[in-house]
């Protein structure tokens, strides 16, 4: 058998070079960076040492928290649009999909802004609810959890509907006629068969919300009124308010942690794929 | 059990006309084959019964009840799908029983029906195999089991061997009409394959390109008798010949140009072609020739020709022949001896013989 020549065998390798370098450079180093920040204090230990109370605990606690259910609401939210879009929409799919995507041509300010004008005292929602007569004084959306809630939604959609989409696009439908078929109703061939076998996509989806949302604290600060703190404030204070990186660090590596344990977590109950048959 | 009425069916895609006006009655508790070649419409009446479309026109009644409007999962229809859609995340087991869980049957019971349905298609020792690694001839079972346990009036197949090799197509094929005699469910069986549908239907329909049927009838009376060159084509092989009717002294003759006058028997059903003015067909198959070398009695009919090419097959040997007039003649001889006593070889100088009566006469 003719060897292939050294050459040949190398190729794929140094076709990799270029991307891995950028792995390297641009994740895998700062990570050390930081990791090496959070040692760095007096003792080795001490850059960890003022978050081990309770109120950080909570702000930690409080990113998950959002997190979760910032990835469930999307979940539930964009199954109907994404079964829609792959089942039902014909020949609306690409225009549908291009509004999907269109947000993304904005920037995110814009976006913030704009459900700042529609959620205000004097803004479309309470301006048409007053007119109607049905409520007497404009209802305070804004400076909530709430709002937040809404906004974190609105903003992470798409990237749930996008991978939810592409699984149910490929899906066979044979399958959904083989269920129906055999009795089953539309409801029952959901549970047993189109969920089950998407649920890679759900993942997919899931976490591609769950990860970005955990960092995330603009919109909290925005649409929350600052009242409460979460992990991208505290670390933005640490290292860009007080300026002690070390510490900031230190909070990062911790936060990091639990978000690893939680996504593991998650990940665990999100792969019973058959937990919905037997019943 | 109940027949299956298709009235006045018509169904087009995206402008396209697949099935016009089409009627069919498909008798109770018998295997009916629907064969056509690939676009005739006959996959799409399959699922036109089973409720995965609905009709532009007509109505489509089991026995009495008129289920044109009625949804997949409320027709007494079952499917054997043509990549069988077995579902991935389930066992065999799983498969099987799936239609019996979703009604909520008890699961003794369930166990009870999946044992004995597996044990009638052979697969006992596979219940808690994941689908995914069954061979293709056991996905087949697997489908064709999770269909029957729910005992339809109807089990629709579409083309369900078309995946499997030769010989085990073969098999599988004895195995249907076996299970189909013993249920007495009503099969609707499609396939392009006429070697299948000559095999397991006690009625057949044959569909055209028009997706319009062209006959319908039992293996044989199509096989022998065929309406038109399309199903003698269709259905088998046959050697097509171009001629006029003429009627000298009370026998019929199809007067073929340079080759002269052969004599052809009409049955009572096909007076009207003697008014015909036009050219008629005639139809002779391959297995109805007797070729010989030498000069022979006793046949009505008989032409020359030279031997072009022979193509052994085992059991027969197929024999291309050259006519005068440019004509090639497919020829089938039985090979009943090790040691024919002529032994026929390329460019020998042949007699065809054939008797009238094996002759059809078809008008288009």
């Amino acid at each position: 058998m003719k060897q292939i020549p050294h050459y040949q065998q190398v190729k794929p390798f140094f076709l990799g070079i270029p991307g891995f370098v950028w792995q390297v450079l641009f994740f895998y180093v700062p990570l050390l960076c930081i990791i090496g920040l959070s040692f760095s204090g007096a003792t080795w230990l001490s850059n960890f040492a003022p978050f081990m109370r309770a109120s950080y605990f909570t702000v930690i606690g409080r990113s998950l928290m959002l997190a979760t259910l910032n990835a469930t609401l999307c979940t539930l939210v964009a199954y109907p649009v994404a079964y829609f879009l792959a089942f039902r929409a014909g020949r609306m799919k690409m225009p549908l999909l291009f509004l999907v995507i269109l947000p993304f041509w904005n920037n995110f300010l814009v976006h913030i802004y704009a459900w700042t004008f529609v959620l205000d005292h004097q803004g479309i929602v309470n301006t048409l609810l007053l007119k109607l007569n049905l409520i007497q004084t404009p209802i305070h959306f804004l400076n909530s959890f709430p709002a937040v809630v809404l906004m974190m939604v609105y903003f992470y959609m798409p990237f749930m509907i996008l991978p939810l989409y592409a699984a149910l696009e490929r899906f066979d439908r044979r399958l959904i006629e083989a269920s129906l078929d055999l009795g089953a109703s539309w409801w029952q061939t959901m549970r047993h068969v189109l969920i089950p076998l998407s649920m890679s996509g759900i993942r997919t989806g899931f976490f591609l919300v769950f990860i970005p949302s955990f960092g995330e604290f603009i919109i909290p600060e925005f649409m929350g009124g600052n009242k409460n703190m979460y992990v991208g404030t505290v670390v933005s204070d640490f290292i860009l308010g007080t300026q002690t990186v070390g510490q900031g660090a230190a909070f990062t590596i911790m936060s990091s942690c639990a978000l690893i344990i939680a996504a593991g977590i998650l990940y665990l109950v999100l792969s019973r794929t058959k937990c919905l048959v037997k019943g | 059990m109940r027949n299956i009425k298709i009235e006045h069916i018509s169904k087009s895609f995206s402008g396209e006309l697949i099935i016009e006006d089409l009627s069919l009655t498909i008798p109770a508790g018998k295997f009916f084959a629907l064969l056509g070649p690939s676009g005739s419409g006959k996959t799409t009446l399959l699922r036109l019964i089973g409720g995965f479309e609905t009709p532009d026109t007509g109505r489509i009644f089991l026995g009495n009840d008129d289920i044109t409007d009625k949804p997949i999962n409320q027709r007494k229809i079952n499917t054997v799908f043509q990549n069988y859609a077995l579902f991935p995340h389930l066992n065999v087991y799983e498969n099987v029983a799936y239609s019996q869980s979703i009604k909520g049957v008890p699961a003794d019971t369930i166990r009870e029906k999946v044992t004995r349905i597996l044990k009638v298609v052979h697969l006992s020792a596979q219940i808690d195999k994941p689908v995914s690694q069954l061979s293709g001839g056991q996905q087949q079972r697997v489908a064709f089991a999770r269909a029957i346990i729910n005992e339809p009036d109807v089990l629709l197949l579409d083309e369900p061997l078309a995946a499997l090799d030769f010989k085990l197509r073969e098999k599988i094929l004895i195995e249907l009409i076996e299970l189909q005699d013993k249920l007495k469910t009503t099969f609707v069986y499609v396939t392009h394959d006429q070697f299948e549908a000559l095999t397991v239907a006690d009625q057949m329909a044959i569909m055209n390109y028009d997706g319009q049927i062209e006959q319908i009838g039992t293996p044989k009376e199509i096989y022998e008798f065929p309406i038109s060159t399309f199903v003698a084509n269709f259905v088998g092989t046959t050697n097509i010949f171009k001629g006029s009717l003429r009627t000298v002294n009370g026998q019929h003759y199809i007067d073929i140009a340079d080759m002269g006058l052969f004599q052809v028997d009409i049955p009572a059903q096909k007076d009207y072609l003697l008014t015909k003015k036009h050219e008629m067909f005639m139809s002779v198959r391959p297995e109805k020739f007797f070729i010989s070398k030498k000069p022979v009695e006793g046949f009505a009919n008989h032409i020359r020709g030279s031997v072009e090419s022979i193509v052994y097959h085992g059991r027969s040997t197929q024999y291309n022949v050259r006519l005068k007039n440019g004509q090639l003649v497919q020829v089938f001889e039985q090979n009943e001896e090790h040691f024919p006593q002529e032994v026929i070889d390329y460019d020998n100088e042949v007699y065809l013989y054939w008797q009238k009566e094996n002759v059809v006469v078809l008008e288009r």
